[in-house]
C-alpha cells in the first residue's frame, strides 16, 4: 500500500476557492457595478440563511439523507416570529428564540421520522416541507422591524450601520459570525462523538450499530442539529427580508443543498467538511448575485442552481467510479 | 490454568424454516485456543451470534464467569469481555484506523474527543501486537488483511477475557496469518479463552489445543487436537456417509468439444490473467479459499463487472469457437450464459415475484404475443419446470420468498433452463441449503451435465468439488494456481495449491 | 376479518382497495352532513373529478417510478413548465392550438428522459435529480414566459375552445372516460407486458434483474418517461379546467399526487405498484381538497393535512414491510 501524497490540489474544497476567485473576477471584470461595496454587502446580506441553512443540511446529508424542509421550514419559522412581533408585542429576542427553539422542533420531527419510524429521508422531509409551508401561509405577511424601528438592533447582528441615511457606513459584521460559525461546526464534526457517529452512520450504519452506537438516538440528533441551523437561518432571512412573505421559500433548500454538493460532500454519504459547504454556498451565492450583471436575468438563476447541483453530483459520482477501478 | 471461562448448553435457536441449533454445547477454558469446526451452513456463526447477543436464543443456557449470563446486544457481551472479530468486517470506511478501533467509546477532553489520546493508545496496542500500520490512514485505504489486524487490536482493546475469531485468515495472506498465530498465541499465554473457527485442518492442527465439531446445526462432539489426526476430525464433521464417493474418474467424454474458452481473462485485483476452458458436458470445478478471486472471475465472465482485458470465445451454432464481447449480463445471456449467484437472495431471484415471473424473468420475449405477456404459456412452462426439477411449491403463484433455499435454487435453475442456457455457472451452488436438497440439486446438475449442458461449479466445500468435479481448476489470490483432473486429485493437492502462489 | 381476507371477491378485487372505496364514500357523506348545502353534491363532484383529472395522471405516472424504487418530486412544477410553455407558444407565437397540445406533451416527455437519463445512466440520486430539475423546470417556465402568467383560450373561443372538450363536452365528462381509459392502459402496460413486468422486478431487486441479461438501465428509464409523458397531459386537463397557469408554482401538487399514489398501496420500497389504488387515492386526495375548501379552509391547511397523510401512508408501508420480514 503505498500512501498517496495529499496535494492541496487533489482537495476539492481547494479547488471549489479557486473557483470562486475566477468567478469574482470574471464578475469583476465584466461589470463595473458588480465592483462596487454595496454590490458585495447585498450579496454577503442574501449568503447568511443560505450558508446556515447549508450548514446544517450538511450532517444529514453526510448521512447519506437529505432534509428539503429547510426553505419552507426557515420561512415558516420567520412568518411565525415575525407575527409574535407584530400582533402580540412580543420582543425580537424572544421572537428569535423563538425561530430557532421551532427549527430544533421540526427538525426532532423530521429526525424522528427518519430515525426512529424509517421513513426515506426525501420523502418524510418532502412532507414537512410541506407542512411548513402550509403552517407558514396560516400567517399574514408580516415585516420583522425595520432597522429603525423599536427592535431594530437585531439587524446589527448582521450588518453594523453606523450613521443614517444614505451616507451610512455599514460593515458585514455577519461574516465574522459566519467564519466562526463555520470553524465551530468543523470542530464539531471531526473532533466530537456527535461528528463521528454522523459520518459513521454516512459510512455503515450497519457497523456502526454493532459497535455499541445509540445509532437512533444519534440519527435524531443530525436532523435536530439540522432544525437548529435553519432556525438561525430563519433570523437571519429576517433581517434581510423586508417583508416575509407566506407561500414562499420553495426553492431555497436548492441553494443550500447545491451549496452543499458544490463543496464537495459524497452523494452516498460518509463524507462531507463545513469548510467546504463555505465555499460551496458562495459559488452560488456568486452565481445568483453576479449574472444578472452581466445581463442574464434572475430567472435563469433557478435552472443554473439546478445545473450546478447536478454537475456536483455528477463530479462525485464519477470520481468515485474512479476511485473502484 | 484450566478454569472454565465459558460454557452454552443445549443451545437451542430456529429461523423461519431452518432449525439452526439444535442442542448444541460448547465449553471454553481460559488459556485455550478452541476450534470449532463444521462446514458451511453447520451453525458455527450463528453458535457465535447467539453467544455474542446478536441473536437471541430459544432456550438453554450460557455461563460466564460462574455466572449465567444473557446479552442483548454486542454492546453488553463487549462490556462483560466477549468480543467476536467477524468473518465480513464491520469497518466504517471513511472513519481512520484509530477512530474505528475506538468507536463508541472514544476518550474525550472536555467537549472534545482526544485523537491525540486515541491515536497514541493504538500505536501502543499495535506494537504490542506488532504490527505496522498507520492509526491515522482512513480505513477503506488498507488492505483486507489489514482491515482484519486492525479489528483484532480492537477486539483486545476491549479488554477481552473470550475471543471469537470467525475465519480470521480466509482473507490473509501466508505471513499475515503467521503473524496471526504469534498474536493469538501470546493471548493464550495472557489467559484469554480464544474461539477459533476455521476450515483450515493444517490451521487448527497447529493452533488449537481442542476441537469442538458441529454439523447441520448439531453438536457433534469435542476431542483434544493434540490427540486426533485429521482423519478423526473429518469424519466427524461430515459423519454419516450421506455424500457419494469422490468421482474417480471424468465422466466427459474424450471427444467432447470445447464450448468456452476463457484466455487471459484480467479483472481488478482479484483475477489476474485467468485462462482455462471448458467442454461440453463437463462440470468444471472451481476450487480455492475465500477472496481467491473465484466469484470475480465469474462475474467478470458473465458481464456483471467491467474487465480490463481477455478474450473470450463461445461455440456457436455452427459448432465452432467464436471470439464474443461480453460487455453486460445482456450479452453473456446472448450467448447462452447463464450465472447462479451464491447470493441468491440478493443476486438470483426476485423473492417478493411469484416462480412464475422469476421463472421467465430472462425470457421474457419468448413469453410476449403482440405486446402482451402470453400468461397461460408462462404457467404452463414454470409449471413444466416445477414438476421435472421437483420444487416444492404450492403453486406456481407462490412467491420465492416463501421458498426454502433448495427450492429458490430450483426456481433460478429453471429460468436459465427457461432460457435454454448451455453454460451454467453455479456459483456456490449449495449454500445454505439444508441436506437432502444439496443431494437433490447435486443429482441435477449430473443430470444437466449429461444432457450436453455445462458446468462451471465455484464451491468452497472440499466434499463437493472432490464429488462432483470432472476437471478441477484452483485459485488463489486471484491467479490459477492449478489445473487438475478429477482422477489426479486429493484433498492435499487441491489444498497445497489453493494456499500457495504461483511465483 | 380472516373470514373476510380469504373470501374469493374480497381477494380478487383486494381488501385495501375496497377499504379505500369505503373511506371515499365516508368522506363524502361526511363532508355532505357536516356542511349541508355548502357541499352540493352535483358541483362537489364535478370539482373533485376536474381535480382528479390533472392529478390523476400525475399520480400514475409517479406510479411507474415509485414501482422502479425511485421517486419523482418534480413533476408538479414540470407540468406546470409544459402548460407555460405550450401555452405561450400559442398565445404569444400564434401556434395552433393541436400543435401547442403535442407541445405540451413533447416537453413532458423530455424531463421525463431527462430525469431518467440521469437516474439510470449516471446513477444520480433520485431525490437530487427530482430537486434539480424541479428548479430547471420552474426557471425555464419563467425564462420563457418571461415571468408572465399563460392564459389558455376559454371554451367560447371560437377558434380553439374546442380544446376543452377533452374535459367535458355538452356536460358529457369526456375527461372521466380519457382518465379512465389512460388508467386502465396503464395497468394493462404495467401488469400485462414486457416493459412492465421488467419495471416492477428491478423495482423489487434490480440487481437479480440484471443480471438475468435484462437491460435494467433502459427499462428503468422508460418509467421516468411515462412519468414525464403523464405530466404533459396533465398539463393539458389542468389548463383545460382552471385555463390560467403561472410560472414559479406547481410544488404542492407533487405532494398531492405521491400521497394518492402511496395511499393507493404502491410500496415506496418499490416492485409493488396498484394502478387501481392510484385511481382510488386520487380521488380521496382530490375529494378531501374540495372538502377542505368547503369548510373554509385555505391552502395552507391543505398542505398540512396532505402531508400529515403521506407520512402516514408511507409509515403504514414501512412498518407493514419490517413486520413481513
Amino acid at each position: 500500500m503505498t500512501k498517496k501524497k495529499k496535494s492541496i490540489l487533489s482537495d476539492q474544497r481547494f479547488i471549489v476557492l479557486l473557483v470562486v476567485i475566477a468567478l469574482t473576477a470574471v464578475f469583476s471584470v465584466m461589470s463595473k457595478e458588480f465592483r462596487q461595496y454595496n454590490t458585495l454587502l447585498s450579496l454577503l446580506d442574501f449568503s447568511y440563511y443560505d450558508l446556515l441553512m447549508a450548514i446544517g443540511v450538511t450532517f444529514p446529508l453526510i448521512t447519506a439523507g437529505v432534509d428539503l424542509s429547510i426553505g419552507t421550514g426557515m420561512v415558516c419559522y420567520a412568518l411565525i416570529g415575525g407575527t409574535l412581533i407584530r400582533s402580540y408585542g412580543c420582543p425580537v429576542i424572544v421572537a428569535m428564540l423563538v425561530c430557532v427553539l421551532l427549527g430544533v422542533l421540526f427538525g426532532a420531527i423530521n429526525g424522528s421520522l427518519i430515525g426512529i419510524m424509517n421513513l426515506p429521508p426525501f420523502l418524510a422531509t418532502l412532507c414537512t416541507c410541506m407542512i411548513t409551508r402550509g403552517i407558514g401561509s396560516l400567517c399574514s405577511a408580516t415585516p420583522w422591524p425595520g432597522l429603525t424601528q423599536e427592535g431594530g438592533w437585531f439587524h446589527s447582528i448582521y450588518k453594523l450601520t453606523i450613521g443614517t441615511g444614505r451616507s451610512a457606513d455599514r460593515y458585514p459584521i455577519g461574516f465574522l459570525w459566519m467564519v466562526l460559525m463555520v470553524l465551530l461546526m468543523e470542530f464539531v464534526l471531526n473532533h466530537t462523538k456527535f461528528g463521528r457517529y454522523t459520518i459513521a452512520i454516512g459510512s455503515n450504519k450497519e457497523a456502526a450499530a454493532l459497535s455499541g452506537i445509540n445509532v437512533k438516538f444519534y440519527h435524531v440528533m443530525v436532523y435536530v442539529v439540522c432544525g437548529l441551523f435553519v432556525g438561525l437561518a430563519a433570523t437571519a432571512y429576517a433581517a434581510v427580508t423586508p417583508t416575509v412573505q407566506p407561500g414562499t421559500g420553495a426553492g431555497l433548500e436548492m441553494d443550500a443543498i447545491g451549496g452543499v454538493f458544490v463543496g464537495g460532500v459524497a452523494a452516498s454519504g460518509g463524507y462531507g467538511s463545513i469548510l467546504g459547504t463555505f465555499v460551496g454556498i458562495y459559488v452560488i451565492m456568486l452565481l445568483k448575485t453576479g449574472l444578472p450583471y452581466i445581463g442574464l436575468q434572475a430567472n435563469w438563476q433557478q435552472i443554473i442552481t439546478g445545473i450546478v447541483l447536478i454537475v456536483a453530483v455528477l463530479i462525485d459520482i464519477l470520481k468515485e467510479k474512479k476511485g473502484m477501478q | 490454568m484450566s478454569e472454565v471461562i465459558l460454557t452454552m448448553k443445549d443451545i437451542d435457536k430456529s429461523f423461519p424454516g431452518v432449525h439452526a441449533l439444535d442442542h448444541v454445547n460448547f465449553e471454553v477454558k481460559r488459556g485455550e485456543v478452541h476450534a470449532l469446526m463444521g462446514e458451511n451452513g453447520a451453525g458455527k456463526s450463528t453458535l457465535m451470534k447467539v453467544l455474542t447477543g446478536i441473536y437471541q436464543k430459544d432456550s438453554g443456557s450460557i455461563t460466564y464467569k460462574g455466572k449465567e449470563v444473557e446479552f442483548h446486544n454486542t454492546r453488553e457481551a463487549q462490556d462483560a469481555g466477549v468480543v467476536i472479530v467477524h468473518q465480513e468486517l464491520n469497518m466504517v470506511g471513511d472513519l481512520t484506523v484509530a477512530q474505528n478501533i475506538f468507536i463508541g467509546r472514544e476518550p474525550k477532553k472536555g467537549f472534545r474527543i482526544d485523537d491525540k489520546k486515541m491515536i497514541e493508545d493504538s500505536k501502543k496496542l499495535f506494537r504490542e501486537l506488532n504490527i505496522d500500520i498507520d492509526p491515522k490512514e482512513k480505513m477503506h485505504n488498507l488492505t483486507v488483511g489489514k482491515q482484519q489486524m486492525c479489528e483484532i487490536a480492537k477486539a483486545i482493546s476491549h479488554k477481552a477475557e473470550v475471543i471469537i475469531f470467525d475465519e480470521p485468515s480466509a482473507a490473509l495472506t501466508e505471513k499475515e496469518i503467521a503473524d496471526l498465530f504469534v498474536i493469538i498465541r501470546d493471548l493464550r499465554e495472557k489467559g484469554l479463552g480464544i474461539v477459533y473457527i476455521s476450515h483450515r485442518m493444517d490451521e487448527i492442527k497447529v493452533i488449537t489445543d481442542r476441537v469442538t465439531v458441529m454439523r447441520d446445526g448439531g453438536y457433534v462432539g469435542t476431542l483434544v487436537t493434540a490427540e486426533s489426526s485429521k482423519e478423526d476430525i473429518i469424519n466427524m464433521m461430515v459423519g454419516r456417509v450421506i455424500y457419494e464417493d469422490p468421482k474417480q474418474h471424468s465422466m466427459v467424454a474424450p471427444d467432447a468439444p470445447v464450448v468456452l474458452k476463457v484466455e487471459h481473462l484480467n479483472a481488478g485485483k482479484m483475477v489476474q490473467d485467468v485462462s482455462f476452458e471448458l467442454r461440453r458436458g463437463e462440470i468444471l470445478g472451481f476450487s480455492g479459499l475465500m477472496g481467491a478471486g473465484r466469484t470475480e472471475t465469474a462475474r467478470a465472465l458473465f458481464g456483471a463487472d467491467p474487465k480490463q482485458s481477455g478474450k473470450i470465445s463461445v461455440m456457436g451454432k455452427d459448432g465452432q469457437l467464436h471470439e464474443v464481447t461480453i460487455n453486460s449480463p445482456q450479452d453473456a445471456v446472448k450467448y447462452g450464459i447463464g450465472y447462479l449467484s451464491e447470493d441468491r437472495r440478493r443476486y438470483g431471484c426476485v423473492v417478493q415475484k411469484s416462480c412464475i415471473e422469476n421463472t421467465t424473468l430472462a425470457t421474457m420475449e419468448e413469453f410476449t404475443s403482440g405486446l402482451l405477456i402470453n400468461s397461460a404459456k408462462e404457467k404452463e412452462v414454470t409449471e413444466r419446470y416445477i414438476k421435472e426439477l421437483a420444487t416444492k411449491t404450492p403453486t406456481a403463484d407462490q412467491l420465492v420468498v416463501n421458498l426454502s433455499g433448495g427450492n429458490q435454487q430450483k426456481v433460478v435453475i429453471a429460468k436459465w433452463l427457461t432460457r435454454n442456457s448451455d453454460i451454467l455457472i453455479f456459483d456456490e451452488p449449495t449454500r445454505g441449503i439444508d441436506v437432502g436438497a444439496k443431494n437433490e440439486i447435486y443429482k441435477l446438475m449430473n443430470k444437466l451435465a449429461a444432457e450436453g449442458k455445462s458446468i462451471i461449479m465455484i464451491s468452497s466445500e472440499m466434499t463437493e468439488v472432490l464429488r462432483m468435479s470432472d476437471r478441477i481448476i484452483i485459485m488463489c489470490e486471484g491467479k490459477v494456481t492449478g489445473n487438475i483432473d478429477i482422477s489426479e486429485a486429493t484433498q492435499e493437492n487441491i489444498m497445497n495449491k489453493a494456499t500457495r502462489n504461483i511465483d | 376479518m380472516e373470514k373476510l381476507k380469504h373470501n374469493p371477491i374480497v381477494k380478487k378485487l383486494g381488501l385495501n382497495r375496497i377499504l379505500l372505496v369505503g373511506i371515499l364514500i365516508l368522506m363524502f357523506v361526511v363532508f355532505r352532513a357536516a356542511l349541508g348545502s355548502k357541499f352540493p353534491i352535483a358541483d362537489s363532484i364535478k370539482s373533485t373529478l376536474n381535480y382528479v383529472y390533472f392529478l390523476g395522471f400525475l399520480s400514475l405516472g409517479v406510479t411507474f417510478v415509485i414501482a422502479t424504487g425511485g421517486i419523482d418530486f418534480s413533476i408538479g412544477p414540470v407540468m406546470f413548465c409544459c402548460a407555460l410553455i405550450s401555452g405561450y407558444c400559442m398565445t404569444s407565437y400564434g401556434v395552433p392550438c393541436i400543435l401547442s397540445m403535442v407541445i405540451c406533451i413533447l416537453v413532458g416527455t423530455c424531463f421525463g428522459i431527462f430525469n431518467g437519463w440521469l437516474v439510470s445512466y449516471m446513477s444520480v440520486p433520485a431525490f437530487i435529480v427530482s430537486m434539480a430539475s424541479m428548479n430547471i423546470a420552474k426557471g425555464l417556465a419563467s425564462v420563457f414566459t418571461k415571468t408572465q402568467s399563460v392564459s389558455w383560450p376559454l371554451g367560447n373561443d371560437p377558434e380553439n375552445g374546442w380544446f376543452r372538450n377533452i374535459v367535458s363536452y355538452n356536460g358529457f365528462p369526456v375527461g372521466l372516460v380519457i382518465f379512465l381509459g389512460v388508467a386502465v392502459l396503464c395497468g394493462i402496460v404495467l401488469y400485462r407486458t414486457k416493459p412492465g413486468r421488467y419495471i416492477l422486478c428491478l423495482g423489487s431487486n434490480s440487481e437479480a434483474v440484471r443480471l438475468s441479461g435484462v437491460n435494467t438501465k433502459k427499462w428503468r428509464m422508460l418509467a421516468y418517461i411515462i412519468c414525464g409523458l403523464m405530466a404533459g397531459i396533465a398539463a393539458l386537463f389542468f389548463v383545460a379546467t382552471y385555463t390560467t397557469v403561472q410560472p414559479g408554482y406547481g410544488d404542492q401538487y407533487n405532494n398531492e399526487a405521491i400521497a394518492g399514489c402511496v395511499m393507493g398501496g404502491t410500496s415506496m420500497a418499490g416492485g409493488l405498484a396498484s394502478i387501481g389504488g392510484t385511481v382510488i387515492g386520487v380521488c380521496i386526495i382530490s375529494l378531501l381538497q374540495q372538502g377542505i375548501m368547503a369548510f373554509g379552509l385555505g391552502k395552507g391547511q391543505q398542505m398540512i393535512i396532505t402531508g400529515i397523510i403521506v407520512i402516514v401512508a408511507v409509515y403504514a408501508d414501512v412498518s407493514a414491510r419490517r413486520r413481513k420480514n
